[in-house]
């Protein structure tokens, strides 16, 4: 006997919807084992992990902190991936548009206006579009790999980065520490509510969730990003130019994740640095797919995936468990996700061992 | 241990105690202290060092104090785990990088109940402390070592970020070299991470390809020192001793010892007689120790033990001029020596070593 899988005829939308669901459920039964067996009580662990970091407003706040740039980045992939275009490459497009928008807050301290900030957002969204764009014209014209190079423009981003924030964009009384100068506050973001971090980023990141929506459900570009991606001669026959739409959802993808990336530092770390970015733009992968490529999805998916990361710093504060408990943690749930994914989609079957021939 | 700076400040802080009742008040429950990790606990290095003075400072201090240490926090979410450990109710925050140093500014500022400590810091406020030990002592001996084992009279340098930390090391390592041998030489790679154990070999096979026959390391990692042993030259280890990572290459290391420290500053805090100190140890102080000396002879190793003991006594004095630039102008004369502050802000190289500021 030996185990095959076998395609399903048809999965229908409650399955869909229930595969992310009953992923989050195993991993609350695993992690319940694990903490039971670390010698924690199973069910203070899961309310430091799942109900402590929005316990009060403040926690709250920190949780969208966290979310913004995961949602946004996920949110501009969704549609890319529905498209069946792999952008790998967020995490380049993301440091790429903080880049961009950074050098202006850079190159303005001191004499800057209230135009800066506008300036550096749309800034921002041109550099990362503009760095989506590469692996999308290699794509339609050479038909090049867009997976393996928008894999590899993530450390050419990443070296950029690091050589600015040490050469020419190095705060000269940074002890010659690798960091550029703080941002003047007209190169903020501003502050949603005193005490907290939340700030317009995160309505900003709002706004983008609803369009987004509407743009898929509701308008004939969405359409036809669900089209091409899933029936690509049809949509072909039927007159939509797939290397167009390639070329679109790469650029919007980039141009979201550049948002992010220059929200991230005009909001939440107002300088650059390297290591700047704890790898929003691959988390946000998980988020993509966790969120069911659906812009809602990918919303709520990030504040889950925030909560978690919250709940694992808090863990290391209140119980004292170890980092690589979070990491344990978030590799069940793609474990997870995975192998519901697959039994919902194919139907596992004991077929009797062929003689040999 | 004896701190010379905090005898001193302690005895002046004494005065001043009875306005620090609110924390003696507080002896009865255990003193929460934080601890902030800029790498994970187990990189041989930097973070597993301050991870081994927490400890210490637990088994010295046993149910006086409950520790609570967060490991790998990127810059972006700094704020948010020291808020989540000053509501957990630490009240004594150790911040162990110098990239720490600017937001832990602004959150001493958000919390005024709270003690901070920044390790390598260059500046102090009410409720901030500064600590860092004077490695460049260990440098200095790795100089003199490094001069007597070398046959091609030139040293190899894997060296992280050009932070005045590294520069005045480098400088160091040379003006120790220089008094056994004037002819040597030093070669740098600028590796930019303080743990990359691919990257630190990498740089590591260059400058032995260059014919350098003995390694430094400013990198936190062993893989520059293993490469020694595989390729017959030495090195020196850093951080913790690694004699075990490379038996025929290794000849010293220097080894942080943080755990006294933070004992001492937590009963400081238990005692109510914490101030914002700055502090910055040298070997005298057990900050830090070398490892035993290994793979050298007998009268190899008792040169090098006369250096310690110049420096521990104060005859040997690294930063003693004259001091003469890269450019050729004295930077101090002859009879003077760099004050703590100008040697925490260097930003040259000494006349004769011929490496050029990254960047």
């Amino acid at each position: 006997m030996r185990l095959t899988l076998e395609r399903r005829d048809s999965t229908g939308m409650a399955g869909l919807l229930l595969s992310p669901l009953l992923a989050v459920a195993l991993t609350l039964a695993s992690s319940i084992v694990v903490f039971w067996a670390l010698g924690q009580d199973p069910w203070r662990a899961l309310n430091v992990y799942f109900l402590m970091p929005v316990s009060d407003f403040w926690g709250v706040q920190e949780v969208a902190v966290k979310a913004t740039p995961l949602v946004l980045i996920a949110v501009g992939l969704a549609l890319c991936f529905r498209s069946g275009n792999w952008n790998i490459g967020a995490e380049g497009q993301f440091l790429i548009g903080a880049i961009c928008g950074g050098g202006i807050a850079v190159w303005t301290h001191g004499w800057g206006g209230p135009w800066v900030l506008p300036l550096m957002l749309v800034a921002g969204m041109v550099g990362g579009a503009l760095y989506g764009l590469i692996p999308a014209i290699l794509k339609t014209r050479l038909r090049v790999n867009e997976i393996l190079v928008s894999l590899m423009l993530v450390y050419v981003a990443d070296l950029l980065l690091d050589w600015l924030v040490r050469g020419p964009w190095r705060d000269p009384f940074g002890f010659n520490m690798p960091q550029t100068i703080t941002f003047a506050p007209e190169a903020t973001l501003p502050i949603l509510f005193d005490g907290g971090r939340m700030n317009l980023g995160t309505v900003i990141t709002l706004v983008v969730v609803a369009v987004a929506t509407v743009v898929m459900a509701r308008t004939l570009k969405g359409f036809e990003i669900k089209l091409v991606g899933e029936a690509p001669r049809a949509a072909r026959f039927a007159g939509f130019d797939d290397k167009r739409l390639t070329l679109t959802v790469f650029a919007v993808s980039g141009a979201l994740a550049g948002l992010a990336g220059v929200m991230e530092a005009a909001g939440t770390v107002r300088q650059l640095l390297p290591g700047f970015s704890p790898g929003y733009g691959f988390t946000a992968i998980i988020v993509a797919f966790l969120g069911r490529l659906n812009p809602v999805g990918c919303l709520i998916a990030g504040v889950f995936i925030a909560i978690t990361f919250i709940g694992g710093e808090n863990a290391q504060i209140i119980l004292r468990l170890p980092r690589d408990m979070t990491l344990v943690f978030q590799g069940m749930l793609l474990f997870y996700i995975l192998a519901c994914d697959t039994l919902i989609l194919y139907r596992p079957r004991l077929v009797p061992r062929r003689a040999p021939a | 241990m004896t701190l010379t700076r905090r005898n001193v400040l302690a005895g002046a802080s004494a005065l001043a105690a009875s306005s620090t009742l609110p924390f003696a008040a507080r002896a009865n429950d255990p003193l929460g202290v934080g601890f902030v990790l800029i790498g994970p606990v187990g990189d041989f290095g930097w973070s597993t060092m301050h991870d081994v003075g927490r400890r210490r400072m637990e088994e010295v201090l046993g149910d006086a104090v409950t520790t609570t240490q967060v490991e790998a926090v990127a810059p972006p979410d700094f704020d948010r785990v020291v808020n989540t450990l000053a509501r957990a109710g630490n009240r004594l925050i150790f911040t162990t990088s110098f990239s720490y140093f600017q937001p832990t500014l602004r959150m001493a500022e958000q919390f005024p109940d709270v003690m901070f400590e920044n390790a390598t810091g260059t500046s102090t406020r009410d409720n901030l402390a500064i600590y860092n030990a004077r490695f460049y002592e260990g440098r200095y001996v790795q100089g003199v070592i490094a001069a007597m084992k070398s046959q091609t009279k030139q040293i190899g340098y894997v060296a992280s970020f050009p932070v005045p930390e590294v520069i005045h090391a480098i400088n160091t390592v040379m003006r120790g070299a220089w008094s056994v041998d004037p002819e040597m030489r030093i070669r740098v790679v600028w590796v930019n991470a303080w743990f990359n154990p691919g990257v630190e070999a990498d740089a590591a096979r260059a400058l032995v390809d260059q014919g350098c026959d003995v390694l430094c390391q400013h990198t936190d990692s062993p893989a520059p020192l293993q490469l020694a042993d595989e390729r017959g030259i030495h090195g020196f280890g850093q951080a913790s001793d690694m004699t075990r990572f490379a038996p025929n290459a290794h000849l010293t290391s220097s080894i942080n010892n943080w755990g006294d420290y933070y004992a001492a500053r937590a009963q400081a805090m238990i005692d109510g007689t914490w101030e914002p100190a700055d502090t910055w140890g040298g070997l005298e102080s057990g900050m830090f120790e070398l490892a035993p000396f290994t793979n050298m002879t007998p009268e190899q190793a008792s040169t090098a033990e006369n250096v310690v003991a110049g420096l521990r006594d104060g005859s040997i004095d690294p930063f003693a001029g004259p001091i003469v630039n890269q450019a050729g102008e004295q930077v101090i004369a002859e009879g003077e020596s760099l004050t703590d502050d100008q040697i925490r802000a260097m930003n040259f190289f000494y006349e004769g070593i011929d490496v050029s500021m990254p960047g």
